[in-house]
Formats: structure tokens, sequence, C-alpha cells
């Protein structure tokens, strides 16, 4: 557009005197603040928030969330400040919910396989085409009376969900196989046989002086991290006596790091050094003497007196000593085992052992010690989720292998991924005639499936939890969608559903009487929650069940914190025979290393390996991220002139890996430590084809008296390779400090004030 | 009078968990952190997890520290930006102002914390995960600085709930609202935050801490610094920055002596 002379004065003149004008009629000053340019979009009003309270899925144990939705869209997670088990916290892993959700691989719509099996093609289809199908399989096992050879696969899943699951696959005559990839057969074996528990107890480490644990990451990935992290923040520097952390492990993991004391042991001699702590115990009269009666039938165990098992487990003698009179000198004081320790062919004796530690100083059922948790009070849930342990994996992969297994359909879970490839899950997956997937994601099981019916997000659905392990009181969490699911409503063929009401109607579909009150997961969750209602305690009252209910889902469930577990303290069962750890033969001529896989801060055993801040969450400890590395101990690799990023192969007897060398001051000079949660052949753009999956060498030993698979007992060779990759790791991103005579990051003192 | 916020971190409660980290990325809009960046040393966290090793196997320790902005009352940044886009403002905040900024780097070179970050490209999302980012955040553009803001739009957002509630933004029934997300995230409770003006102001100015501060945060650092064998003290204080962030020393039962990682 051409101006001319006088429209262009005409303009300029207006344009100054515009503010001159304003100024000269006095506008007030805050409303030239508006627009003055420090202020930010930040500094604007924008639009409302609502915060609703739900529960993540994104880890074993369900936390309390409230998630942050502006214009029907989820923004942030945070912890649900009522909510028992985290109390306002959440982990990094809760964040990844949101990533999930929006995952731009996520499967917007059912699926049928439209090439050969496994090569990622495939066609999209409407529900209604989808769910016939579905019931077309079950029906024809139904008239060929072969109901036994459909197999349901999930996570481990507490509430309804796990019971609808299991209802489904009861009533239709077929099998339930929950599947966790760290399995947790030992845990729960040990626990009951000490305890005669069937849920994890709570461990109160906040009103604990002193805590004695073994293999277990509690303060990392073991079983309900957050909580314990809580609690340890007040065992710390809370309003009492600072309490001492002692971690015993054969690697150093980040509750190591923590503790106040890290013990080496050597792999799998656990048990045996919980037994000799016992003995120091019991020798010098700090036991409770009925309780070591009762464990040891009289007999002071003399035979793992601390200069007999000194050179077996690695640890002095003085050190055990001290141990164990620091143990039981400082009550109330907490054993607990898990991880490693459990991982061996003995770790059944190994956890049996460590957690037998607290009745010889009496904590069991004490505050400050394990507390029990009682099962919630509703009848229809009240079983503590289970999982099948490695020895029902291989059978089933036997069954396979012979046909026995003509429809597997799998929620939740990845065992393509996770059982270790020598018990050659994917081959004999061929023999399946249809596998059904009910991911959203394209993971490596999903990516062998025929049908896809992909499931709502955790924070698109209705659903319950009862936490294992919960807070020591009765609880049930609820869940509710935050959001609409997000493709709803986006094309004919697009949409996600419920699981639970995938499975219902596949139920109806067939006349199958579940024996369920109510049409829909809604229906049946409303159902519970009116019996909830009826007890008239807890958490929520209220004069209606209307309100009884909706109040419940603002506070993200019904807890009744006086509802604690009945049955008093068992009696004390004797201490199963000691049996020392069976490993993978060592491999001839190559140097040997015991292998300590370990669950990944972010992207835990391969759960998370999708989400982009999950695999950029650096390790602790390395501050690693996005690939698979190998800690080894840095005098060693010096020996082996490995430097940080050398790429070295991994191998076991069952196979080899190749992975990154990370030198690593802390970690014992016999073992290695590798990652679990890369190496996937699908998962989406963010996980596939990334790093290597730690599960693939690893050994088929386990423990008999469980059939536990015994994931720490391989034993590998390392080998430099003439390759080198850069570490993607947060260390060093940031200068080193300039140095100066004060330049002090970190104050260590040896005073509590 | 206006606010000076301020944050204590106690290091013996520190187990290095990250929770922090995701979930400052989650409400700030920070790009991913693909393998490249941290490749190029260029990945960006507002707050980030250092890890210090003391020893070697089997005597070793490992050491965690938060360490984020550490809103100086003094702040080298601010007088070297040409275009007074980073400045401080009258609640103690250390701002960056994205629409000044015209990436001299100038305040990354000054900073003693490292704590500032550049954005060498332009952030990019897959267009779903853009639902999740937050509208209450700028998402910053190639070519500018960026740093930890103590996540001042939550602190802006509480600002108008009290205001509307005609009570004052410390009020503890707006604590959750006020706190930065890492602080919320945070399991052990290592962070803790508010407004320290009395504290932070007799600090700088050596006079004695007030008897009673504003904030809970305030009143740990007083007890912290005052006590006799208290925890408290400042990252390269030294240097005169004047932190607002006052870090509590890890307990060491071990230790005989003070030690120190540099």
């Amino acid at each position: 557009m051409a101006l001319t002379r006088r429209q262009f004065l005409t303009l300029t003149g207006g344009a100054t005197a515009a503010p001159i004008i304003f100024l000269a009629c006095g506008v007030p000053a805050e409303e030239l603040l508006v627009e003055a340019p420090l202020e930010m979009p930040e500094d604007l009003v924008s639009g409302l928030d609502n915060w609703y309270a739900t529960l993540c899925r994104q880890c074993g144990t369900s936390e309390g969330v409230v998630v942050r939705v502006m214009e029907g869209r989820a923004k942030k997670v945070e912890g649900n400040l009522d909510y028992p088990v985290n109390m306002g916290k959440h982990s990094a892993r809760c964040e990844g919910g949101l990533q999930d959700l929006y995952h731009p691989d996520r499967i917007k719509g059912p699926l049928l396989r439209s090439g050969e099996r496994g090569t990622g093609q495939y066609e999209e289809v409407s529900w209604t085409d989808a769910l016939g199908r579905l019931n077309l399989q079950l029906s024809q096992l139904q008239s060929s009376r072969n109901q036994n050879s459909m197999v349901l696969v999930t996570n481990p899943i507490g509430g309804h969900l796990g019971m609808i699951a299991e209802t489904f696959a009861s009533k239709f005559g077929g099998r339930y196989m929950p599947y966790e990839p760290v399995e947790r057969t030992n845990l729960k074996a040990a626990i009951k046989q000490v305890f005669g528990q069937d849920r994890i107890p709570d461990f109160e480490i906040e009103n604990a002086n002193y805590v004695l644990s073994f293999g277990a990451d509690f303060l990392n990935t073991w079983v309900s991290p957050t909580r314990y992290a809580r609690g340890y923040g007040e065992f710390r520097q809370g309003d009492r006596e600072r309490g001492t952390l002692v971690h015993v492990d054969s690697r150093f993991s980040m509750t190591g790091a923590n503790a106040d004391s890290w013990i080496h042991v050597k792999p799998g001699m656990e048990g045996i050094l919980a037994l000799s702590i016992a003995h120091v115990i019991i020798k010098d009269g700090l036991a409770d003497p009925a309780a070591a009666q009762a464990l040891t039938g009289g007999s002071n165990l003399e035979e793992f007196a601390p200069e007999s098992v000194a050179a077996k487990t690695g640890v002095s003698a003085e050190t055990i000593e001290q141990v164990a009179h620091d143990f039981a000198g400082h009550k109330p004081a907490i054993a607990l085992g898990g991880g490693s320790a459990g991982a061996h062919t003995n770790g059944l004796f190994n956890l049996t052992a460590i957690y037998s530690l607290n009745y010889l100083v009496g904590s069991v059922g004490q505050p400050g010690g394990v507390v029990f948790n009682p099962a919630p009070p509703l009848s229809e849930i009240a079983n503590a989720p289970s999982s099948s342990s490695y020895q029902d994996w291989a059978d089933l992969v036997n069954d396979m292998r012979s046909g026995d297994v003509g429809l597997m359909m799998v929620r939740g879970a990845d065992p393509m991924h996770g059982l270790p490839g020598t018990l050659g899950f994917r081959d004999a997956s061929y023999d399946v005639p249809v596998i059904v997937s009910f991911s959203n994601i394209m993971d490596d099981t999903t990516a062998m499936a025929d049908i896809v019916l992909p499931e709502h997000n955790s924070f698109e659905d209705w659903g319950t939890d009862t936490p294992d392990a919960g807070p020591g009181y009765e609880i049930v969490g609820f869940q509710q969608p935050v959001v609409r699911p997000f493709f709803e409503g986006r094309g004919e063929h697009l949409g996600t559903r419920g699981f639970a009401d995938i499975l219902l109607a596949a139920a109806q579909g067939l006349s199958l009487d579940l024996g369920l009150a109510g049409e829909t997961y809604k229906d049946i969750l409303q159902g519970s929650a009116e019996k909830l209602f009826a007890l008239n305690r807890g958490s929520v009252r209220a004069g209606d069940f209307k309100s009884f209910w909706n109040g419940m889902l603002q506070r993200g469930g019904w807890w009744d914190v006086n509802a604690k577990a009945s049955g008093g303290v068992p009696a004390p069962q004797r201490l199963p025979e000691a049996e020392e750890p069976r490993f993978d033969p060592a491999i001839p001529g190559r140097f040997n290393f015991h292998l300590s896989p370990f669950s990944s801060t972010g992207i835990g055993e391969g759960q998370g390996a999708h989400i982009p801040w999950l695999q950029a969450t650096p390790d602790p400890i390395t501050s690693a991220t996005w690939l698979t590395w190998v800690e080894i101990n840095i005098r060693i690799a010096e020996d082996l002139d490995l430097r940080e990023g050398d790429v070295v192969r991994v191998t076991s007897p069952r196979g080899s890996i190749e992975a990154l060398a990370y030198p690593h001051p802390g970690i014992p000079p016999d073992v290695v430590a590798i990652p679990m949660g890369q190496g996937h052949v699908a998962g989406g753009r963010y996980a596939e084809g990334r790093g290597a999956n730690v599960f693939s060498i690893l050994s088929d030993l386990t423990d008999e008296s469980t059939g536990a698979l015994a994931w720490s007992a391989t034993r590998v060779g390392i080998e430099k390779l003439d390759k080198w990759i850069r570490l993607p790791k947060f260390e060093n991103s940031v200068p080193d400090p300039p140095e100066d005579e004060e330049g002090l990051v970190i104050e260590v003192t040896s005073d509590d004030s | 009078m206006a606010e000076s916020w301020g944050m204590v971190i106690d290091l013996d409660k520190c187990t290095g968990c990250q929770a922090c980290v995701v979930a400052c990325q989650s409400e700030n809009n920070i790009p991913i952190n693909d393998e490249g960046l941290f490749n190029q040393r260029r990945a960006i966290e507002w707050i980030r997890i250092e890890r210090y090793w003391e020893g070697e196997f089997p005597d070793v320790k490992a050491r965690f520290i938060p360490i984020l902005c550490q809103h100086c009352a003094d702040a080298p940044c601010e007088p070297v930006c040409p275009v007074f886009a980073t400045y401080h403002n009258n609640e103690g905040l250390n701002v960056q102002v994205y629409n000044r900024c015209i990436g001299t780097r100038f305040c990354a070179n000054g900073c003693p914390y490292h704590v500032r970050f550049f954005n060498f490209w332009e952030p990019e999302w897959p267009d779903s995960l853009k639902n999740q980012l937050n509208p209450d955040v700028t998402v910053r553009s190639r070519g500018i600085m960026e740093k930890c803001t103590f996540c001042v739009q939550r602190i802006r957002r509480t600002g108008r709930k009290a205001a509307q509630a005609g009570i004052d933004k410390s009020d503890a029934e707006l604590e959750r609202g006020l706190n930065p997300a890492c602080v919320n995230a945070c399991p052990t409770q290592t962070l803790e935050f508010g407004d320290m003006i009395d504290v932070l102001t007799a600090v700088k100015e050596g006079t004695r801490l007030p008897d009673e501060p504003k904030s809970k945060a305030g009143a740990k650092v007083k007890k912290e610094l005052e006590e006799d064998g208290g925890r408290g003290y400042r990252l390269r204080e030294q240097l005169g920055t004047n932190p607002s962030v006052v870090y509590l020393r890890k307990v060491d039962e071990h230790r005989k002596e003070v030690v120190t990682h540099g």
C-alpha cells in the first residue's frame, strides 16, 4: 500500500499524540504497569484449573495423585496430600503418566494384523469388528471345550481390575497369570513364612531408630519408594534422634549411597550374614529370649559365628559384631530385604533369615517396626495381588510349544521383553494361534499380537487399588477419569476403552455370568462403594450415598486409620536350614563377574521406556540416561583398559549384549551392574532399538523352593570392542566449579544439631 | 512489605531420587532432553542433582545435592545483561524476561552456580505431547536464556487467589499452590519454600535474626544459622552473591570434622 505524505504525517502525529494525551488524562499508574514489557505471560491472568484426585498406575504400588486439568487437558501431576501411601509426595514416574496419555505413538484404535506376525503391519478396524473377533476366538475355544488353552496375562493388579480379570479367566475356564519382570515371589513367600501374612507389611521407617536393609533399593525402586522416602526424611531429620541406616548389598545402589554404612556382601550370602547377626544378638543376650528360643530351638547358631562366616560373606567379624550390637541396641529397629538378596537360588532362605531378625529385637507389630497390613473391608477384593513365578512361565512356554495355548491375552505386561531370553518365549509365541493385546503402546509383546484392543490411559479410566504394601491400615484407593478419552469421537475407527469394560463386554457376548453386581465397571465400583458407605466409619462419612461417593472421589479413596491388622504378633517360626547360592558356571578363560541387574529409577524394568521424561531422568549414581551402561569397578576398568563409553560385550552362557562401560568407584571388583528396561524391539519412537536388554542374557537358575527366577545368579565375561560411544549423562553438563580455596559445594558434618 | 522468597535444602534428607527434576520439567515446559542434547552437554534441568564421589571401594560414599537458581540478592548475572532481561524483582526473585533477552549469554558466564541454560535450538515436541504444556508458562524460543523461576506462575496464581479470599499469600492454606513444583514433589521433604524476607535481610545486613520468622522455612533457617553447631550454609557465600537458598549440611556420623566437596 502506498502512503501519501499527508497520510504519513497524520498517522505518525496521531501515534505520538496518543500516549501524551493518555498521560495528561491521568491514567492510574497500575494500568500502565500491565502494559509494561517486564510483565511476562506468567503474570497474566489465565484460565481456571481444576485438580482431580485419582491414582497413578505407573508403578506396582499406586500412589494417590491430583491431576491439574485445564480445558480438558491434563497438565500436571502432584501427590495427593490426603492419600496415606504417599502423603502429598510423588515419584518421577508418576509424572510420566502425562506423557503416556499424550504419547505421540499411542495406539489410536483397534488394530488387526494384516501382514506376517511381528512385521508390524496392521489395519484399523472398528470396535464392533475387533470385539467380534475376540468373541469369535473365545467362543471357538468354548465350543471345542478347549477353554483351558486361553491364557490371560496382566501386570499384578490389586483392586477391582485384578478381581475382574481373575474372575473372567476362571469363569471362562482359562488361566490367569499375573506377570512382573522383577518377581516378588520370594518376597511374598518369605513374608508368608515369617509373619504369616499375604500382604507386604508396612515398614514404619519414620519412627524407627535403626534400619538394616539387605539388597532392597527401597529409596529408589523397591516396592513403595515414595512412601519409604517420606519416612526416610523424618527418620533423618524429624523430631526425634537421627536414625541410622545400614545397607547390605553386593552393589552400590542409591540406597547404599544414602546409608550411613554400606556393607559389601558377596552375592547371595545375605541370609548367612543375617544368621551371623542373629548369632551375635543371641550370644550376647540382646535378643528377646522367647523369640530366640522359637527361632533357633535353643541353639545359638554357633556355626554362624562371625569368625566362621567372615570369609564366606566377605564381611569382617568386627563389622558383623558391630552391626549386630547397633541393631539390637537402637530400638525400634527394622530389618528388611528384597531386590538382589531375594534373587538368588537361595533367595527364599535369605529373605526368611533377614525378616526373622525383626523378632529378635521385638519390632514385629510395634511402632517404628514391621506393621502388618489388613485386607480391605470388601470381600470381593480382599485377596492381595499375586504374580506367577518363573517356573509357571517355563511351564507355560512348554504348553505353548506343544500347542496347548490357543489364545493369549496380554494387558499391562510385556513378557516378550522381560522374560529371560533363554526361556524362548518369543519363539514359542509363534505356536500360539491368536495373541490379543490391550496395550496402548506398540510394545514388544503387542508387536506380536494379532488383535490389538487399546485400553484407556489410567487418567481416562475408573479403578480402585488396594496398595501392596499398604500404610498399615485398611485402604481402598479410588481412581477416576480426570480427562475425556483422548481419541474419543475423532473418527469412526478411533478410540480406546477401559480394560474392565472390554472384558465385561466379552463376557456378555459369550453369555458368561461373571457374578458381578453391575453392567459396567463403574457400576461395579459403585456397588462396592455402597458397602464402604454402609460401614459408616473411616475417612469419608456422609448422610447419603451420593455425597459419600463424591467425597470419596474428591479425597482419592477411603481408608480407616483405626482399622489395623488384627491377630497380634504371630509366633516366630523356626529358622530355615542355611543354604548357599549356586551360580552359572564360570566361563573358562574369561574375566568373570557376577552380573547384578537393577531396576532403573526412570524407566523401571521397561514399563517407562516409551516415556521421554523417564528416559531422560538421570540415574542417581551415574547420571546416565537413554542408553544401557555397565558399571564396572574403576580399578578393574583400568586393568582392562576401559574408559567411559567404550563399548563392551557382556557375555553370559545364555547370550551376549553390548553396553557402554561406566568405570564406577563404588562397585565391588567382582561385580558388574547393568540397568534393566532398555533394548526394546518395538515400543514407539523413544524406546525402540535403544540400548540393550539385560533380561536377554539372564541365567534360568531358580530358587527351587518357590520357582522364582534367580535373576542375580548370572555370571558374565567382559570383552572390550573397538568402538566408543559417548555415554549420554548429565554429569559434567555444567562446567566444574572454579577452583578456589573455599570452593565448597557439599558440606558434611558429624554433628547433628 | 513485599516478600523475598527463599528455599531451605536439607542435604541430610536428599536421596538423589530425581522426583524434583521431573516435576520441574513437567511444570515448566522444559523441552525433551534427548540423547543428543545430553551428548552436546546442552540438556536443560532447572533443578538438577549433582553427585559427588568420596573415596573408593570399599570405603566409598556418594553424596547428592540439588542445585537450582539461588535467586541471589546480589546476583552476578544481573548487572552484566545489556538489555535488562534479567533483573531482581521486588519479591526477591531473579527474573528472566524472555522477550527482552537477546542471547548474549553474559549472564551464564557470570553465574557461579551454572544454573542458566541457553536455548541453542527451537524446542520441539510431537504435536500430541503439546497437550500437556502448561499454559501458565512461556515456551522459550531459540536464542534465549532460561532458568529456574521459583515457579513464579504459581506465586502469581496464589497471589490472585489470596487477593480474592482477602488473605495473605503466605497463608498456610495456600502453601501447596505457592510451593514450586520441586518442593511439592520431593518425597523426603528435603526442599522447603517460603517467604524469608526477614531472615534473608538480617543475614545480608549482619543484624540479629528476627525472633519470629514469617515462614516455616525462615524459622528453620534461623534455627540452623543461630544454633551452635547449626547446619546452615550457603553455596559459594564467599563470592558475596547473597543467595536466597540455604543448604543444611549433610550429617555423617563417621566424619570427625567438616569435609567439603568442590
